[in-house]
């Protein structure tokens, strides 16, 4: 089988100025999903860490992989964000794609979207979301940061955002769903875990919240020059979700081809899906949590 | 949201990265275990900062240049080249870019060549935020603008932090404000947020004017050196200091998998720390602080040209290595006043079983393994004049690197019972005498009983004269003990494979060797060039950073020699060493939560370092007892 390898997903381009449009039709299409026995290719939705661009040659890799293992041609295409990633699988643009856990329970509860597969990192599906100083800025504890600034990676992200905060809140320090600048003097998002890691360790911020190992996005020197003061909870690694209605065997076939990735002789490909340690299947309870801290922040309705 | 909540973190040597950051290489001093890949760059901004490299080097490289521009960058994102980057960014500014741009390069100007690309660089990003501002009502869309725009901005970002720090500061927070006032499109609307379009305003308006007063003057002051520098900076004279940097595409990185370092006295199980005068060379070997800059700076050293002993097939800088593994150590980078202005780089040699392997130089041109070890310190690499105890440390050090054990050859170079008949068959050929050789045969220069050399010269034709009817090309006959692990062969490394050698020879002389013939002779020489185990091999604990950590402690126990003796000089380039490198080092651990143990220890060598500043021997000693006392308990967790 040949894989494709593609910028677009299958049908037109997707935006959000059509998210009406692509729910009512979405619903119909989901139907006639369910009613086929099989598929021709199977879609994966791939979301940029920063340049498009960069993702296409790992596309290429790992569908070419896929498509060999699974039997039907795999394609993958690069969305603009997560949102436009979630509404590809609404309108069966797109039928897997790899994903957060926060942009997951959105996509769960609106789209009807299925956790099937989560990132294992040192051995655990799980990590944490951390507050990094300057170790030389004197910040020891999560006060010592009332009004000063802060970037934080991305207002839709766990590790990056609310996972961070929400450590504020159990503290005490900020009430559920306020407006963190109740307490910090300054809030950015960055746009990412590697801006956010260089604000603070270029001194143009107090403070980072981002993923536990952002840190290792800085440069050696750098990460002499950064300690953490904060651990969140436990947060559900990123997970890759496949649309309401994929046809169960496709969807089997793919669950078993991904877990191949775990072999000795394959964890090289891993490098060419966001490089986690391995892959397990995905516990849909693990992600209460985030549900709950959703719901709480106004993600969720 | 991001990806990736954990990236890769096995790595010191030569372990590659998903996502690293690019500053790493221009953050003053960086050791070679722990550089890592670069993240792609902009097309653009990569070909700015390949075009300002090059444009230093003497002579200037003028069609690299052009292509550069013209030709994707492997070092870029996507497979467009910065030209049609620009033309699709905006046509106008394209059309521009390619008529200054190249009449710079046809004129080889090169303040023609900083003017036109720095505007053409500065324009990009500017016009990148209008469309994001523009775009304010798909924060999307905006997102992406800005994101290119900041793509951009990094070609110049380290120099404006080092040249200008309080704009750095100022322009940063106004990169935060623009990605944080911009919005956000949320998920299906869950999180969704506008944009402040009067703080975007305002942020846009602080990098506009900066870059417009900066990079988009209507003059330029003359440069002399095209490091891209803030023009109020330089028209104001004042002393700015840059730290050396690379360009994009650059590795210093260790070659993955890493070459398995043998040791004479280690086989033999003598203690590296009961053996101060070799132990002080292998740190030498591994310590940038014999170089001057820019070798210090960016940490480059003995090992990282020579991994553990043998060489660095990952090796490459744009401009100065014609090929990775290959280096011109005689250019205008590393020391200009030893820049012979010849391109003529070369492969890097390998050093196992260097006591055999004399005279020294790709043609042989030092007899002493000192005065080669002194030319590469003083000239090559542009250092302070080592001391005799160092270059007979450094010496020592390096005639204990031994050829890889081999059970298919024995010492006198014959094959074992664990040869291949095919190796056999190729052995005939390899001692076979070809009239088309002058009735020479391979063994004639490369002597089985002599480690396969014969420590002359010979022009074999592998090189076209440097002039007309001259006698300059010669190489010397390198050992094939070793060789099937550190391809590609020749001085300048142009055959990749031991078949292509074999095939070079029977095409150079007309041997008329038959296919079968030269499978055989191929086949013997990977028998004798083989290894039982060539590369290091990391499991469970012996992870890359314990194989550092070992090593800098075994340096850090010449103390125990150096303190008594008060040999400050020595002591404390060793200290400067391994303080810095054990600080870096942690950096990839893979047990990351005993990180702070590893600075901990680095604090502990720094604080030695001052007591010697202030002639304090005894705390000196006290510090450095406390040092030994950590470094046990500690050790476990040292992986």
């Amino acid at each position: 089988m040949m894989p494709q390898c593609t910028d677009q997903p299958r049908g037109k381009a997707v935006s959000r100025r059509n998210v009406l449009a692509g729910a009512i039709a979405g619903a119909t299409l989901c139907l006639s999903s369910l009613s086929a026995s099989a598929q021709d290719e199977l879609v994966l939705a791939f979301i940029p860490q920063e340049n498009p661009e960069k993702l296409l040659g790992d596309i290429k890799v790992i569908t070419e992989y896929l498509s060999k293992l699974i039997g039907v041609p795999v394609r993958g295409f690069v969305t603009s964000d997560h949102a436009a990633a979630v509404e590809a699988l609404r309108n069966n643009d797109a039928d897997i794609s790899f994903m957060g856990a926060l942009p997951f329970v959105i996509a769960e509860k609106e789209v009807g979207a299925e956790v099937i597969l989560s990132e294992v990192y040192r051995g655990k599906p799980v990590y944490t979301g951390r507050v990094f100083v300057r170790r030389d800025s004197g910040i020891s504890n999560m006060e010592d940061l009332r009004g000063k600034s802060i970037a934080f990676a991305d207002p839709i992200s766990e590790s990056g955002f609310l996972y961070p905060l929400q450590s504020f809140v159990d503290a005490g320090l900020l009430k559920q769903g306020e407006d963190p600048k109740a307490f910090f003097g300054e809030v950015f998002f960055a746009g990412g875990y590697q801006q956010a890691m260089q604000a603070v360790a270029t001194g143009l911020v107090d403070a980072a919240g981002a993923s536990q190992y952002a840190e290792l996005l800085l440069s050696a020197d750098q990460q002499a020059d950064v300690k953490w003061i904060v651990e969140s909870d436990p947060i559900p690694s990123h997970v890759v979700i496949c649309r309401m209605g994929l046809d169960r065997g496709l969807k089997d076939k793919f669950v078993a081809a991904m877990l191949t990735l775990n072999n000795p002789e394959n964890k090289r490909l891993l490098a060419h899906v966001y490089s986690p340690d391995g892959y397990v299947i995905a516990d849909p309870a693990l992600f209460e949590g985030v549900r709950a801290l959703a719901r709480a922040h106004g993600y969720l309705r | 949201m991001c990806r990736n909540p954990r990236i890769r973190a096995s790595f010191l040597a030569a372990m590659t990265l998903a996502l690293m950051l690019p500053a790493v290489l221009f953050h003053g001093r960086s050791s070679t275990a722990h550089i890592v890949t670069e993240v792609p760059w902009h097309p653009v901004a990569a070909a700015y900062r390949t075009a300002m490299f090059m444009g230093d080097l003497k002579p200037v490289p003028w069609s690299k240049i052009r292509a550069a521009y013209e030709k994707a960058n492997p070092a870029a994102y996507g497979t467009k080249s910065a030209q049609q980057k620009l033309t699709e960014l905006d046509a106008a500014l394209g059309k521009e870019a390619a008529t200054l741009i190249g009449r710079s390069i046809d004129g080889q100007d090169r303040q023609a060549l900083y003017a036109a690309t720095t505007r053409v660089l500065s324009r990009a990003i500017r016009i990148h935020l209008e469309a994001a501002h523009a775009s304010l009502r798909d924060p999307s869309a905006a997102a992406a603008r800005i994101a290119s725009a900041r793509d951009l901005y990094r070609a110049i970002e380290d120099f404006i932090r080092q040249a200008d720090n309080k704009a750095f500061g100022k322009l940063g927070r106004a990169w935060l404000t623009l990605t944080s006032s911009a919005g956000t499109s949320g998920v299906l609307g869950g999180g969704a947020s506008g944009a402040d379009e009067e703080r975007f305003q305002q942020a846009r308006q602080t990098i506009d004017a900066y870059l417009i007063a900066n990079f988009e003057p209507e003059v330029f002051t003359p440069r002399g050196k095209l490091t891209p520098l803030p023009e109020t900076v330089v028209a104001s004279k004042a002393p700015v200091k840059i730290a050396p940097w690379l360009p994009p595409g650059s590795s210093l990185n260790d070659q993955d998998p890493l070459p398995l370092l043998v040791l004479n006295f280690e086989m033999q199980g003598i203690d590296e720390k009961d053996l101060p005068l070799i132990a002080y060379g292998d740190m030498l070997f591994d310590s940038p602080e014999i170089f001057g800059d820019p070798a210090t700076s960016l940490g480059v050293t003995c090992s990282t040209c020579h991994n553990r002993s043998d060489i660095n097939r990952a090796l490459f800088i744009p401009g100065i290595t014609h090929q990775p593994g290959a280096i011109d150590v005689d250019g205008e980078f590393f020391n200009s006043r030893f820049n012979d202005l010849r391109e003529d780089g070369l492969d890097i040699p390998s050093l196992r079983g260097l006591r055999f392997t004399g005279p020294y130089g790709r043609d042989g041109r030092f007899a002493s393994l000192r005065d080669f070890t002194r030319n590469v310190i003083v000239n090559e690499f542009a250092g302070a004049e080592p001391t005799p105890f160092m270059l007979d440390a450094l010496v020592a050090y390096m005639l204990e690197f031994d050829f890889l054990p081999n059970s298919k050859i024995t010492g006198e170079g014959q094959l074992t019972k664990a040869a291949s008949d095919a190796a056999r068959r190729g052995e005939r050929i390899f001692k076979q005498p070809f009239t088309e050789m002058q009735d020479n045969s391979c063994a004639s220069c490369h002597i089985p009983s002599a480690k396969f050399l014969d420590r002359r010269a010979h022009d074999i034709g592998s090189q076209t004269g440097s002039y007309a009817h001259s006698q300059s090309t010669a190489f010397d006959t390198p050992t094939l003990l070793s060789t099937r692990f550190n391809a590609p062969y020749f001085h300048d490394g142009s055959l990749p494979t031991l078949a292509s050698v074999v095939e070079w020879f029977n095409l150079r002389y007309g041997l008329g060797l038959e296919s079968d013939q030269r499978e055989d002779l191929t086949a013997y020489l990977e028998t004798i060039g083989d290894a039982d185990e060539p590369y290091e091999v990391y499991t469970g604990r012996h992870t890359p950073f314990r194989l550092a950590f070992e090593e800098l402690t075994t340096f850090a126990s010449t103390l125990d020699t150096l303190l008594p003796a008060r040999d400050a000089f020595h002591a404390k380039l060793m200290i400067d060493t391994v303080s810095a490198d054990l600080a870096l080092d942690a950096a990839g651990m893979a047990n990351t939560t005993a990180k702070p143990m590893v600075y901990e220890l680095a604090d502990i060598l720094a604080d030695i370092g001052k007591a010697i500043d202030a002639k304090d021997w005894p705390q000196a000693e006290t510090r450095w007892a406390s040092f030994k006392l950590l470094q046990d308990k500690y050790d476990a967790a040292m992986y």
